[in-house]
């Protein structure tokens, strides 16, 4: 196990006691639900609130982050007399990384425990697998909490994480540059790399780069010689990865050890957080940029007292645990909840289309790497955007870009 | 030039892992009639050994040395406990090692935290010769491979051990009669096999990082492999491993990433088509 500053931490009794009641739990219930009412849920009639995600299955880590970091602001808000007056109670369903599977329990929030609100999906066919089910026969509002590539604009669907424009209009001309104006565009093969790339392609052309390779692998592929040969022989300046786990490892060492970084190449990746700093050796990575809404490295400074707070409240409950970062969803779900939460305070209901006007312009003027709003009728939120490259291991902010455009819809 | 020697060293690192990774699948195959669905769990655990040797700060070289004995201490278990059991049922056997594999790939992945990480190599970095770079641990690779597998022929077809297992492959009863215990043999060759599966896991881990699902890609082409070099022989499976590495690694260079993944599944099922028994089957029926 690695913690977010890379160093070396042991698996601790106490984690694998909380991953055996963890895992306990979900055999005693079966189908991987959770309710947790408030403490004092027998007060009023609670409002109840829908987690579905990813607990297990290969992208499990993101999800429990998710679920911690739900966990976290619900109880928060129900310390502090919750909404309306009334308590908060969350209901949890596991998505499994499965298309059918979670779409048989995203049902059962919608039919049995009849939840107000969902938040939840991490991949975009995920989200694409649950929203009729939520928006369409279930009526319900539905936040997706996660970086994606665009276009989802359908009423009652409120996305709280970076869009394509949030990642590219400031990271790329910042790679061209500090890299150059070649570039490559190696991707895995689903929808999020295709869109994406369509996008990067035109801010790369229209900020005077050129891309001189845009290939796709197969998910599960972990040889990459041939793309390395490809970027060596072209002269590539700037990789702007999309491949992702399992093959972002060795690509990366591969594009090391073929002498890309020694010739001044620079290497890009906008889904790198700190659960992706184990991948690699440190010198492997050394210079890429990432382009998120927050990083760690924030906490530290002092510069933003709020994030540090954050993250030394979720430490203190999920130490050892899953870690709370951008790339996994959790920064989306904390200013999805905390947005809702706005939103339904001000509508002074939860009717869906009182809560979804009220969301449509919601603020917020604190989450972790600043604040948030919702850019009024485009269902996607102005955040503030975080540059930062790789210095041995580590990530160092080099450029903060707030309230940047979603651009979407 | 420089590309051509650079690509074709690739491509001969990674036949070189594929070969390792199939001559166990082939071994227990080829000398005991029973698919391993459980082979691409052992490599991970292979992995997962040096993976812990890395965490625990000893030497990572220990680890990869350590973890064929891990894995073959483990495989030992496993066949006196339940493979055994099987081997009157090869289909049966098909479903229970695939059990036995799905059990261990969870139960790492909750060890790993669902996690991938990295081990480093042992020998880090590359070397330059020319305009060409070199990775020195893809090097080892190569050199190991060669090793283990002259290695394995060597014990399987020049020692009186590998007479016996060729013994109680071909004919248990007779074999039975003249004194030769066919459970022991089982046993050390189940082993066996699942030890040169956590040697390729080890070996391969700094180069792919650890994951859980890691033995899933490998144990496909493993089998495709083994169809494709004929079960019954030594050297059909290594061929076949070698044919579908090349294939593997020098189609990208040629066509379409994902174009080329289907086609060497389509390549070799043409030619499994045309000669069903393997390109080399010593089969005896």
């Amino acid at each position: 196990m690695t913690d977010d500053t890379g160093r070396k931490t042991e698996v601790t009794r106490r984690h694998l006691l909380q991953t055996a009641m963890w895992t306990s739990a979900a055999v005693a219930t079966g189908a991987g639900s959770w309710v947790i009412p408030a403490r004092w849920a027998s007060a009023a009639d609670p409002i109840k609130v829908g987690i579905a995600t990813d607990l297990t299955g290969p992208i499990g880590f993101a999800g429990n982050a998710n679920a911690n970091i739900a966990k976290l602001v619900v109880d928060d808000i129900n310390d502090n007399g919750g909404i309306l007056g009334r308590p908060l109670e969350i209901h949890i369903e596991d998505t499994a990384s499965n298309e059918s599977v979670a779409v048989g329990n995203v049902r059962k929030l919608i039919q049995r425990d009849r939840v107000d609100v969902v938040l939840g999906g991490i991949t975009s066919s995920m989200r694409n697998a649950i929203k009729d089910v939520i928006v369409g026969r279930g009526r319900t509002l539905y936040i997706y909490p996660q970086l994606y590539e665009g276009r989802e604009c359908t009423p009652y669907i409120f996305c709280t994480g970076p869009t394509p424009a949030q990642q590219c209009d400031e990271l790329i001309p910042w790679l061209i540059q500090n890299g150059g104006k070649r570039f490559a565009l190696p991707s895995a093969n689903y929808v999020w790399p295709h869109v994406l790339n369509e996008y990067a392609r035109k801010v790369i052309e229209n900020s005077g780069g050129e891309v001189v390779l845009e290939e796709y692998y197969p998910l599960d592929q972990v040889e990459y010689s041939a793309t390395v040969n490809k970027i060596m022989n072209e002269n590539v300046d700037v990789v702007f990865n999309t491949v992702i786990p399992p093959g972002v490892g060795p690509f990366i060492k591969q594009l090391y050890e073929a002498g890309f970084q020694k010739r001044g190449g620079r290497l890009s990746c906008v889904y790198y957080d700190e659960n992706t700093v184990s991948l690699n050796a440190a010198h492997e990575w050394e210079g890429l940029a990432s382009c998120l809404d927050y990083f760690r490295v924030l906490t530290r400074e002092g510069d933003d007292p709020f994030s540090a707070k954050l993250a030394a409240a979720y430490d203190e409950r999920y130490s050892g645990s899953v870690l709370f970062t951008a790339g996994s969803a959790a920064t989306g779900m904390y200013r999805g909840l905390k947005l809702w939460e706005a939103a339904v305070n001000e509508a002074g209901n939860v009717d869906r289309d009182d809560v979804a006007a009220a969301l449509d312009h919601a603020k917020i003027s604190e989450g972790p790497g600043g604040p948030a709003e919702m850019v009024p009728g485009k269902w996607h939120c102005r955040m503030n955007m975080y540059i930062a490259v790789a210095k041995a291991g580590q990530y160092e902010v080099i450029s903060r870009s707030p309230m940047v455009d979603p651009k979407e819809c | 030039m420089e590309s051509v020697l650079t690509i074709g060293f690739n491509i001969l690192s990674f036949s070189s892992i594929i070969v390792l990774v199939v001559l166990g699948l082939g071994v227990i195959a080829s000398m005991m009639r029973i698919f391993n669905f459980a082979h691409g769990e052992f490599m991970l655990l292979g992995g997962y050994t040096t993976y812990l040797f890395y965490i625990w700060n000893m030497p990572i070289w220990l680890g990869i040395l350590a973890a064929p004995f891990v894995v073959a201490f483990v495989g030992l278990i496993l066949e006196r406990t339940i493979i055994h059991r099987f081997y009157a049922a090869p289909i049966v056997a098909m479903l229970g090692t695939y059990a036995i594999g799905v059990m261990i790939r969870e139960s790492v992945r909750g060890l790993i935290g669902g996690l991938y990480h990295q081990v480093p190599e042992p020998l880090v970095g590359f070397f330059v010769i020319g305009d060409i770079s070199v990775s020195k641990w893809r090097a080892v690779v190569i050199l190991v491979t060669i090793l283990v597998v002259s290695g394995s022929y060597y014990l399987l077809k020049k020692t009186s051990f590998g007479l016996r297992i060729r013994a109680a492959l071909e004919n248990p009863e007779l074999a039975r009669v003249s004194g030769i215990s066919t459970s022991q043999i089982y046993a050390a060759t189940f082993s066996f096999g699942a030890g040169l599966a956590g040697l390729a896991g080890a070996m391969m881990v700094p180069l792919f990082t650890l994951y859980a699902d890691m033995g899933v890609r490998f144990l496909i082409q493993g089998f495709l492999a083994v169809m494709l070099g004929g079960i019954g022989s030594f050297e059909g499976p290594v061929l076949g491993g070698a044919i579908i590495g090349v294939l593997t690694a020098g189609l990208p260079h040629l066509v379409n990433p994902v174009l080329a993944d289907v086609l060497v599944f389509v390549i070799a099922i043409i030619a499994v088509k045309l000669k069903p028994a393997g390109l080399l089957s010593m089969r005896r029926e």
